[in-house]
């Protein structure tokens, strides 16, 4: 899998997340469940591939994210994205993870993420509500759907990402 | 960790760029938004026509029910055509004897551009939608956006082909980046007069304040915006009362609104163009 492919792939991830999974949805579950597909990916490049390059897609999807749906603040979800595909990376790098410890390594991730970002909307006084109330409401429901989506894309996410670790390592040692 | 630094100081600064009051999104900005709703907006459509088909196979039971009471509403409405074009007739002529201006005269002939949502943001506490008019359509910060049920929200900022819209579940008084919204009630507009302060998310009810003590609003009565300050058009529903107290100083009370539109599964939404903009900026 090229590297081409897989930001094509992620691209589509973030269109779909967007404009396709609002519907799919079901209504008066529209602000609970929330989708964060490209997410998972970029934890997944972290896993099976190398950190900095988990960074990259963390810092460039986050940062489209944040232009594209600008509300108020500029740059969390890019930070965030980034700081947390890069720390997979660094525990995890050269570890084969096993289905069971990339899916639960997922659902922290999407727990942590969710969080930070409500305390950095709390720090800003854009949200009030207290964090108890976000996690039932938002967060855990959430993380259920990240979750599924993990499982489904375990396979194919670990093989691109993995042969694309594979072809660069050996291009380095030509 | 130095890295870890720079980064950190990285998102601080543009954080606080995007904190700051600006006017106008940079190009770079506009370029990455109008590029992304072009492709967004392939998906979003396309999406909506198959969940709708589903939805309307699970609708066509109450169809029937409600195919008769659009009959009802549909009589009750010709009865209240004719009544209304007299009393239109009537306020056209007292206009021309008072000498109102033309300004005056078309201060709420608003203009509903009919626009589609192309995308809904995934974050929990921005919940954007796209819209797929922009500034080449007229489309200015600050318009109001309705559905066919109620207002949604407000135009946060626009790009030549799209409008970001903020829904009103995130007004907050305290936000700095969101104003507040005069409503009054449906049926007693200048009797009654409130302000949309906030959005409660944990009840999912809008917060009206500042309603005066000797107010006669009643529990499910229809608020609907005032176009005091001649920011928001005026006459757009928002929701019904559901409850009243007392505020927090004794002197006022504060009431419930819950919400006409639903934020969900959204396709057509209209944007309202109020005429006078400019000549009220001035």
């Amino acid at each position: 899998m090229s590297m081409n492919r897989i930001l094509l792939l992620m691209f589509l991830l973030f269109i779909v997340e967007g404009a396709v999974m609002p519907w799919i949805i079901p209504a008066g579950f529209g602000h609970r469940i929330i989708p964060h597909f490209v997410f998972v990916v970029v934890i997944f490049s972290g896993l099976y591939s190398r950190r900095h390059l988990a960074l990259l897609l963390g810092v460039s999807f986050g940062m489209l994210q944040d232009v594209v749906y600008f509300g108020h603040l500029l740059g969390i979800n890019a930070f965030i994205m980034g700081l947390m595909g890069y720390f997979t990376g660094v525990l995890l790098e050269r570890r084969r993870s096993t289905i069971m410890m990339a899916i639960s390594i997922v659902g922290f991730a999407c727990l942590l993420y969710d969080s930070v970002i409500f305390f950095i909307y709390r720090v800003f006084r854009i949200t009030n509500e207290s964090y108890a109330w976000a996690l039932i409401d938002h967060i855990l429901p959430s993380l259920f759907l990240q979750l599924a989506f993990a499982l489904a894309c375990y396979v194919p996410a670990r093989k691109w990402f993995e042969e694309q670790t594979k072809v660069k390592s050996e291009k380095s040692e030509e | 960790m130095f890295t870890l630094m720079i980064g950190f100081i990285l998102c601080i600064a543009v954080i606080g760029f995007s904190l700051s009051d600006r006017k106008e999104l940079t190009w770079p900005e506009k370029f990455v938004k109008d590029s992304a709703a072009y492709v967004q907006q392939w998906f979003y459509k396309p999406a909506g026509y198959i969940a709708g088909f589903f939805e309307d196979i699970g609708n066509l039971r109450t169809i029937y029910e409600e195919n008769e009471q659009l009959r009802i509403t549909a009589a009750a409405y010709s009865r209240d055509k004719i009544n209304y074009n007299f009393v239109e007739k009537e306020n056209e002529r007292l206009k021309e004897e008072l000498k109102f201006t033309q300004q005056q005269k078309e201060m709420y002939n608003y203009n509903y551009l009919i626009a589609q949502v192309i995308s809904v943001s995934n974050d929990a506490n921005n919940r954007t939608m796209m819209i797929n008019l922009g500034s080449k359509n007229g489309i200015k910060p600050n318009m109001a956006v309705t559905t066919v049920d109620g207002l949604i929200g407000l135009v946060s900022s626009v790009t030549p082909f799209t409008a970001a819209v903020t829904p009103i579940t995130e007004l907050d008084e305290a936000s700095p980046t969101f104003n507040s919204i005069a409503v009054t009630i449906m049926g007693r507009e200048n009797d009654s007069f409130g302000i949309l302060s906030s959005y409660n998310k944990e009840t999912s009810r809008l917060v009206m304040t500042k309603i005066a003590e000797n107010d006669k609003m009643e529990i499910q009565d229809t608020v609907i915006t005032s176009g005091l300050g001649n920011v928001y058009p005026r006459g757009l529903v928002v929701g019904t009362v559901e409850t009243m107290q007392l505020g927090d100083f004794g002197l006022t009370y504060t009431a419930s609104v819950k919400l006409a539109a639903s934020f969900d599964h959204l396709t057509e939404v209209f944007v309202v163009q109020v005429p006078e903009l400019e000549e009220a900026g001035k």
